[in-house]
């Protein structure tokens, strides 16, 4: 018995056809025998060129998709062959000659006896998920193109054990662990020792308390590294509001403090060249008056043995200190350079015979020079730049007992200024003492001022340039000078 | 060379070793501690030079620079200074019309030089 009457029969077909679904059926030909409404709207044919057709010819208007077209006509076949149901992601132009995504449900329909009658295709329109996922996959490459170039920020969670759980993508470039490497590790694996046991458990109790925690702390790179981070804390909390661990955002600042410092070394410097000025000018009036009184009485006839040789003790020692207090006035003179157009290769030319007046450490000393012939010229103070090259130049040489090699090599650097860089192959400074480098009376050498890089560094201020150094212990200096182009 | 000098310097010890030197180098010597006392005294006396401190007490030695070479045009003034190598300095000196400038940082035989060279030049331009 059928147990469709007449009006469930229309009703039902009546559904099929309006549903929002494509409804196909074809028989064991593959000609098609039912289509409803969105299959025409989709392929833009009509019905009576949809029936009796090829489902493939009457799905596809081109046969551009040919591979779809195959890959759908295998999975049918599988369908028919085997008589299970599949699924299939196909792509059909519609009428407006835009791509539809459709999901396809095969379900192959057998008779009573199990033999097979003919295909039902179901179709569902996803076009717009489609778009939608594409959209949020998009999203999800821009952050992570947003996350991998953000240098200065570093984000990982920490479970309450202490143990890393997620390592965002600036972590791996501040502090050179690779995810794989790092994770499900202990975080203090990321900290010296000491602020692992004492700093680190006292940041974590504060985020305990008070939800959220910042603090200045150096932390530590693969490679053993230390550097300076502004530290921000935070609770991670489930839905339900209780603790799961602690985010972590780090903000690497090494170039902030390499700033802070240089400003504070520069205010350090004004104030003790103040100091200096003041000083040196107390200590020439009474040291004139010794010098001049030795000079008279030197000058007398019949002068016992014994007294000459004190006097001229007091001679030797007088003038030490002269050339002190010369020093500390050259390190605090505030005038300002002379400014005139220097080339800067034939300043360092015209400095190497200088050098000869100076007394050099016996040992044999190359210097050789690399000079970038198209150099802009810049603006300077020849005598005062001839007196940084020289100095830098004795110390490298001074630095090289066992003798060694010189480099002195020019270049443009981003055509903002010139650079020159004195490279010396000598013992090297250790980082404790480039601390201080350029801090007057700093010295390491036994018979040294600490006045001579102090003076160079003024002088290369006052020419609104810069001067640093790199420097590897047992293995040689680079002292780096930039000046503007003219 | 046998100059005649007046000597201005707010420091009897650095005053008294001016006037040994300069005898030594068989020039006279007058002492004063002050601009206005070296007003006073070129006024009443001839000299051939003055060796003037730029740092003194009241009036300064810039100041009295000036004013010796208002009443004096042709009178040598030599600058001291205990201030070093001052490119300022020298600079306003020059301007107030000083012959030379002489530190007194400088080792001894050296401003003994330096004082001959002013004093020689300074001399041989004025006649």
């Amino acid at each position: 018995m059928n147990p469709f009457t007449q009006e469930s029969e229309k009703l039902l077909f009546r559904l099929i056809d309006n549903a929002t679904v494509l409804f196909l059926y074809f028989d064991v030909d593959g000609n098609v025998s039912v289509c409803n409404k969105k299959v025409e709207y989709i392929t833009a044919k009509n019905k009576e060129d949809i029936i009796g057709q090829n489902w493939l010819n009457a799905l596809y208007r081109d046969t551009n998709a040919a591979i779809k077209q195959q890959m759908f006509k295998a999975i049918m076949d599988d369908s028919i062959k085997y008589r299970r149901p599949n699924t299939f992601e196909g792509v059909i132009s519609d009428s407006d000659n835009n791509e539809r995504f459709i999901f396809w449900n095969i379900t192959p329909m057998l008779t009573e006896a199990g033999e097979l009658e003919g295909i039902l295709l179901i179709g569902d329109d996803i076009t717009e998920l489609k778009e939608s996922e594409a959209t949020s996959k998009k999203i999800d490459e821009t952050l992570k193109n947003i996350f991998s170039n953000i240098k200065e920020y570093a984000l990982y969670v920490v479970n309450l054990d202490g143990n890393i759980t997620y390592y965002g993508m600036g972590s791996e470039m501040m502090f050179g662990w690779q995810k794989n490497e790092i994770v499900f590790k202990h975080v203090s694996i990321l900290y010296n020792q000491d602020d692992a046991k004492t700093k680190l458990p006292l940041i974590l109790e504060q985020v305990r308390q008070y939800g959220q925690y910042e603090t200045e702390i150096n932390l530590v790179k693969k490679d053993g590294q230390s550097f300076p981070v502004i530290l921000n804390v935070n609770q991670f909390l489930d839905r339900e509001g209780t603790l799961t661990g602690y985010i972590f955002i780090a903000k690497d600042i090494t170039e902030r403090k390499k700033l802070e410092y240089q400003i504070f070394q520069t205010e350090k410097l004004a104030a003790i060249g103040q100091l200096a000025a003041g000083m040196a000018h107390e200590i020439n009036n009474p040291l004139f008056v010794i010098s001049g009184r030795v000079e008279v009485l030197l000058g007398q006839t019949r002068l016992a043995r014994k007294v000459k040789e004190g006097l001229d003790i007091v001679n030797t020692q007088a003038d030490r200190v002269r050339k002190l207090v010369d020093q500390l006035l050259k390190f605090s003179r505030k005038t300002s350079p002379k400014l005139e157009t220097l080339n800067i290769n034939d300043t360092i030319e015209g400095v190497l015979p200088l050098l000869s007046y100076h007394k050099l450490p016996s040992s044999t000393v190359n210097i050789e020079k690399d000079l970038d012939k198209d150099l802009p010229p810049i603006k300077g103070d020849l005598n005062q730049l001839q007196e940084v090259f020289v100095n830098l130049i004795l110390n490298a040489h001074q630095s090289m007992p066992e003798g060694g090699r010189i480099t002195i090599k020019t270049s443009n650097f981003q055509n903002l200024c010139a650079q020159i860089r004195i490279s010396d192959t000598g013992h090297g400074i250790s980082p404790q003492d480039i601390k201080n480098l350029f801090m007057p009376f700093f010295s390491t050498k036994q018979n040294g001022t600490g006045l001579g890089l102090s003076i160079c560094y003024n002088i290369i201020k006052n020419h609104n340039g810069a001067i640093d150094v790199e420097s590897q212990v047992d293995k040689g200096t680079t002292f780096i000078i930039k000046l503007p182009f003219a | 060379m046998a100059y005649k000098v007046l000597v201005v310097d707010d420091e009897a010890p650095v005053r008294d070793l001016f006037s040994d030197l300069l005898k030594k180098e068989k020039c006279s010597a007058k002492c004063v501690s002050s601009g206005e006392e070296a007003l006073d005294a070129i006024d009443k006396e001839d000299f051939d030079i003055v060796l003037l401190d730029i740092k003194l007490i009241g009036m300064s030695g810039l100041e009295a620079l000036k004013k010796i070479k208002e009443v004096k045009p042709d009178l040598i003034v030599i600058m001291i200074t205990g201030f070093g190598y001052d490119e300022d300095l020298i600079a306003k000196s020059r301007d107030f019309g000083c012959s030379g400038y002489i530190g007194k940082n400088m080792p001894i035989s050296q401003i003994i030089s330096s004082f001959k060279l002013f004093a020689k030049t300074a001399k041989e331009k004025h006649k």
